[in-house]
């Protein structure tokens, strides 16, 4: 019989790994409701006298609950238009058609390029539609990335043909096929494209300070650049104004870990 | 036995009892709660007590109101002290004061910061102001920093 290597040594350095990137996050909340300077000397591990004074006066400084209802609208615009989006994408690739190659070259060659070089046309466009100043415009050039597509084509390439090809011979036509057949069977990689998306418009900061032309049009990155420029003696309140965006991102993450990181590594392994 | 498949097996059930409801409904319900309770305790009441320097109840003596405005704090309204040297604010607008007293010959109390859970939220001082004794002391200086956090004299 094998004998099996003690797993304690993986778990310590696990353990220590985990402290070490988990300590800006207990720095950022420790500060949020102590009110401590950053460069005070000692620092105190330990928040002395902590509140929650900071996260109202936070509320209060800024229209919060308006950001956060904007980001929470653009957020949930994203992520619908995502997955739909993505999903038929994604099925589309693992058919196969002529110039497929192509059209995966380019995707990929198109993810060298930043969203900063493309702004421009993405303003006129979106001017062009007269979706500025609105929550679809706010959205709508994350509307499909191409990383989730991969993300999607890599969990439908793991469903076995014969299931589409019998789907067909019962007659479903395609759209069918994607939203009963592959969806239900590819909820990682949606709840991948679920949280990716979600991070990166709830984060997304030039776009919305681009299109956006009034205050109740803006968007929590926004708020926080606003809240900056005006307030004074800012290391409690802003540290609370952090952890009051980062919360509900971290929170989906907790949510749906087990299927992101099932979505993610999805079609990284064969057998 | 993960959220989709007990959502599967137990149909309408399932798709309600599973974390990506429960959570954001157990959020929903704790915002809701605090929004109730912050709705019926927002009259904007500031009550507490004024004492001289002896700790005998001061009646007449001016309380102000000072609220925090951008980076100062702004004198808001003033009331008198009733024969026990009790006081009652109303209509305070803000979650970030502060409270003094002063009364011609006793003198005037410090500044007591209050900082407030939520705009205009009803609150006692457990903590009574304690004119200083001096007559031509100047009224209303603050007790502490006014951007430093003070702990909830309620």
């Amino acid at each position: 019989m094998m004998r099996r290597s003690p797993t304690w040594p993986i778990h310590l350095a696990l353990t220590a790994v985990c402290v070490v990137m988990l300590v800006p996050f207990y720095w950022v909340l420790k500060t949020s409701v102590s009110g401590e300077n950053i460069f005070s000397y000692p620092p105190n591990i330990i928040p002395q006298d902590p509140n929650i004074f900071y996260y109202v006066d936070v509320w209060y400084a800024i229209p919060f609950a308006r950001y956060f209802l904007n980001s929470v609208i653009v957020s949930a615009i994203t992520i619908a238009a995502n997955v739909v989006f993505n999903a038929m994408a994604g099925y589309a690739l693992t058919r196969e058609f002529r110039g497929k190659g192509f059209i995966l070259m380019l995707f990929l060659s198109c993810m060298m390029v930043p969203f900063q070089a493309t702004i421009i046309p993405a303003y006129l466009i979106t001017g062009q539609l007269g979706l500025l100043n609105s929550y679809v415009g706010l959205a709508l050039p994350q509307f499909s990335t191409i990383i989730c597509i991969f993300v999607f084509k890599a969990s439908f390439d793991a469903i076995p043909g014969s299931l589409i090809d019998a789907a067909k011979v019962d007659g479903l036509p395609e759209w069918r096929i994607v939203w009963t057949i592959m969806l239900p069977l590819a909820k990682s990689a949606m709840a991948t494209n679920v949280i990716l998306s979600f991070i990166w418009s709830w984060n997304n900061f030039l776009w919305p300070l681009i299109m956006t032309r009034t205050p109740e049009m803006q968007t929590l990155p926004l708020g926080l650049a606003r809240f900056l420029s005006y307030q004074e003696d800012t290391t409690g309140a802003l540290y609370a104004f952090c952890i009051m965006v980062l919360a509900p991102g971290i929170l989906l993450f907790l949510l749906a870990q087990k299927e992101f990181i099932q979505g993610l590594t999805s079609g990284a392994t064969k057998g | 036995m993960d959220a989709y498949s007990s959502s599967r097996r137990n149909g309408w059930r399932g798709w309600l009892l599973n974390r990506f409801v429960l959570v954001p409904a157990v959020i929903l319900g704790v915002a809701a709660a605090w929004d109730l309770y912050a709705s019926t305790h927002d009259d904007g009441l500031v009550a507490g007590q004024v004492f001289d320097a002896q700790g005998k109840p001061v009646e007449g003596a001016d309380v102000t109101l000072w609220v925090f405005s951008f980076t100062t704090f702004a004198e808001n309204r003033s009331v008198k002290t009733d024969a026990d040297g009790r006081f009652r604010i109303m209509g305070n607008p803000s979650h970030h004061i502060q409270v003094s007293a002063v009364k011609p010959g006793l003198g005037s109390s410090q500044r007591i910061p209050i900082r407030l859970y939520f705009r205009s939220q009803n609150t006692t001082l457990r903590v009574p102001l304690v004119l200083s004794g001096k007559a031509h002391d100047a009224p209303g200086h603050p007790a502490r920093s006014a951007s430093a956090p003070g702990r909830l004299d309620l």
